[in-house]
């Protein structure tokens, strides 16, 4: 039974920081109709940063892990400033295609850095020896990961539901013209998005870097596997984010812990997501919470 | 047409039937001739080595795999991030025979047209297999799903060890009229097969757009809406879409199979599907000279950047990813370069310049 309760709890970790992770995926969503596939790129780039920062600088981590998330606000909103804003207006194929040149390109400049081919690892800051409460236990980078994650997804939905920018951000995702027409900046509505969601990324890139090492093959495969989880949740909702997210984690975990090694089968876990993504897509498309639009011609 | 048979400037159709036609002028058909011609006899005039011609036969191969994204990107306007899974179900079926009856049966090396039409069957069945969400879906979420399917291509051939997890199935040596293929003109003859096939596949894609099945593709593409109620079937019109690419997605793996004489799981990553993107948006959506251009210029950088970064590489021996990192960057920033500048891709250009002959020397 302690077996069963150690998934659980480790699904609740792998699921709170994909929802982490899939928080950037929807805000960009939500507010400008496109899906960033160079986001896995963007938390790399947040972690490594971090990284930087505290082992080579010799910044304190709490400050570098703050630095690492002005940098990657800045660095995203440079990249709708440069790159998508351009394409405002033409067809949905190009504004895909642009982000994923784009995580081409962040590769290439991540493999150009020293920090492209090999593992490293955050400094430990916090006890090494993990609690454990009847049989299950879990580590003090995991907990302080997730409590960390859920203060920032709770920060996040207050400035989206009392803040005057977010209330902003959310009429320019209901209605452009209309959000227009009451004197909301689209274009800057646009850019803080794309800010908002590089913070988020930065966040979810130093939580995963402390849990489970840096590499950049996995941080950026996180950029791929979100896509499931938030299409499982709606492509257009927070809270769909964060259950989605906290469901393909414990799907995930489950799957690896169970299937794993019994049935012939090996690595199921990674997989698992995409399958669970093509039933939902044939019975229930538009996900969770998502908006099922109505469409005139 | 005009009176001039052999130039025409202008548009001068009275009926239908003109439009129609393949060629619109005399010289348009000499100029095919003669460029059919030239591909066709250039290796028997010049000596080629292996490694150039392997060059060429991939870049025939890529030809037909964006035949299938160009028709599904350009035509049908779905994007399909899983391409080279395809590509793979065409590889794998073959590889799949050579498990079953052995690599040197006589099916696999004398009925080798066959198996690559059912490769490309089966392609076509596991592409109408994943646009099933299309019948409700569009944009983005059909994007995803073929992801999905991507992933979970991968996780099998790496996973089942039928596939020999992922490690090379070798596929034997085909026989032709004059007996087996050797080793030393194995590439020449794959490099005239395939070019018949890109041929007879163009001639395929370009009456395939006259039909009613064509004109549905341009028309759910531009509003799925508004074809829907013009008493067409979106949902299966991108299905359709999905299961023509796929065919041609599997006579490339195919094709991929037996030039390699073996298949791999690296040549069907993630990676390869976005190079297949890339291709189709360079070469330009929704156009028949595209699908031609979009590959060699892919293939033709790749190659290019090779060569750079090797140079690059005798100078700065303490960085010995330079190669690792210079592919992605200048790949990432053709595709973007080419969406943000030329979203219509080399075939603008091309267009440009022949109606600018055609014109010449007036101006319009």
């Amino acid at each position: 039974m302690s077996y069963f309760f150690q998934i659980v709890v480790s699904g609740i970790v792998v699921g709170s920081i994909y929802a982490l992770a899939a928080l950037g995926l929807v805000l960009v969503y939500k507010s400008s109709r496109v899906a960033n596939f160079a986001h896995g790129q963007i938390i790399a780039a947040g972690a490594f940063i971090t990284f930087f920062l505290t082992v080579r600088l010799g910044v304190p981590i709490f400050f570098s892990f703050l630095a690492s998330m002005l940098i990657t606000f800045f660095l995203a909103m440079s990249v709708e400033r440069i790159f998508l804003r351009r394409l405002i207006g033409e067809p949905i194929i190009s504004v895909i295609m642009v982000t994923i040149g784009l995580a081409s390109i962040f590769d290439g400049l991540i493999y150009l850095t020293p920090f492209g081919s090999e593992n490293f690892s955050f400094p430990t800051f916090l006890p090494t020896e993990s609690i454990v409460v009847g049989g299950v236990s879990i580590s003090w980078t995991q907990l302080v990961g997730v409590i960390i994650t859920f203060v920032l997804i709770g920060c996040f939905s207050w400035f989206f539901k009392k803040s005057t920018v977010g209330i902003s951000m959310r009429a320019v995702s209901d209605d452009q013209f209309g959000a227009m027409s009451v004197g909301i900046s689209v274009p800057r509505v646009f850019a803080l998005a794309w800010a908002t969601a590089g913070l988020s990324a930065a966040a979810a890139g130093c939580i995963i870097g402390n849990i489970t090492g840096l590499n950049f093959e996995t941080l950026h495969a996180f950029g791929i596997v979100v896509f499931p989880v938030v299409i499982l949740g709606g492509l257009d909702s927070i809270l769909g984010a964060v259950v989605a997210g906290i469901i393909m984690g414990l799907i995930q975990q489950f799957a690896s812990g169970y299937l794993d090694g019994n049935f012939g089968l090996n690595g199921t876990g990674d997989v698992m997501p995409y399958i669970i993504l093509l039933i939902i897509l044939l019975f229930k498309p538009h996900g969770l919470f998502g908006i099922h639009e109505i469409e005139r011609v | 047409m005009s009176q001039n048979r052999w130039l025409a400037t202008g548009n001068f159709f009275t009926s239908y039937k003109q439009e129609q036609r393949t060629f619109f002028t005399h010289l348009d058909r000499t100029i095919f001739t003669c460029f059919l011609v030239i591909l066709f006899g250039w290796p028997l005039v010049f000596e080629i080595s292996n490694k150039y011609m392997l060059v060429l036969d991939n870049i025939l191969i890529a030809i037909v795999a964006v035949m299938g994204l160009n028709l599904l990107l350009g035509f049908a306007g779905l994007i399909s991030i899983g391409h080279a899974a395809f590509v793979g179900i065409g590889a794998y079926s073959v590889a799949s025979v050579c498990q079953v009856i052995g690599e040197n049966h006589v099916i696999v090396t004398h009925f080798w047209p066959v198996l690559i039409v059912c490769a490309g069957i089966m392609g076509a069945i596991f592409g109408a297999f994943v646009g099933l969400p299309a019948l409700r879906l569009k944009h983005l979420y059909l994007a995803i799903a073929t992801l999905s399917f991507q992933m979970i291509f991968e996780w099998f051939i790496q996973f089942m060890s039928f596939f020999n997890q992922g490690q090379t199935i070798y596929v034997g040596r085909v026989h032709w009229f004059t007996g087996q293929v050797g080793r030393s003109d194995h590439y020449l003859f794959w490099y005239y097969i395939i070019l018949t096939l890109v041929v007879v596949l163009g001639f395929g894609v370009r009456n395939l757009l006259k039909t009613k099945y064509g004109r549905c593709l341009v028309a759910v593409r531009d509003n799925d809406r508004a074809a829907d109620a013009m008493g067409m079937n979106p949902g299966l019109t991108k299905v359709y879409a999905f299961a023509l690419a796929g065919f041609f997605a599997g006579v490339a793996g195919a094709l991929h199979a037996y030039l390699y004489r073996g298949v791999g799981f690296e040549s069907f990553t993630l990676h390869a599907s976005v190079g297949y993107l890339a291709m189709a948006i360079v070469g330009g959506l929704g156009t028949l000279n595209g699908i031609f251009w979009g590959p060699v210029a892919i293939k033709f950088l790749d190659i290019q950047v090779e060569q750079f970064s090797e140079f690059v590489g005798q100078y700065l021996t303490s960085a010995p990813n330079v190669a690792t990192a210079l592919k992605p960057l200048s790949f990432g920033l053709v595709i973007v370069l080419f969406l943000m500048y030329e979203p219509r891709g080399i075939a603008n250009w091309w267009r440009i310049v022949k109606s600018y002959t055609k014109l010449w020397p007036f101006r319009y």
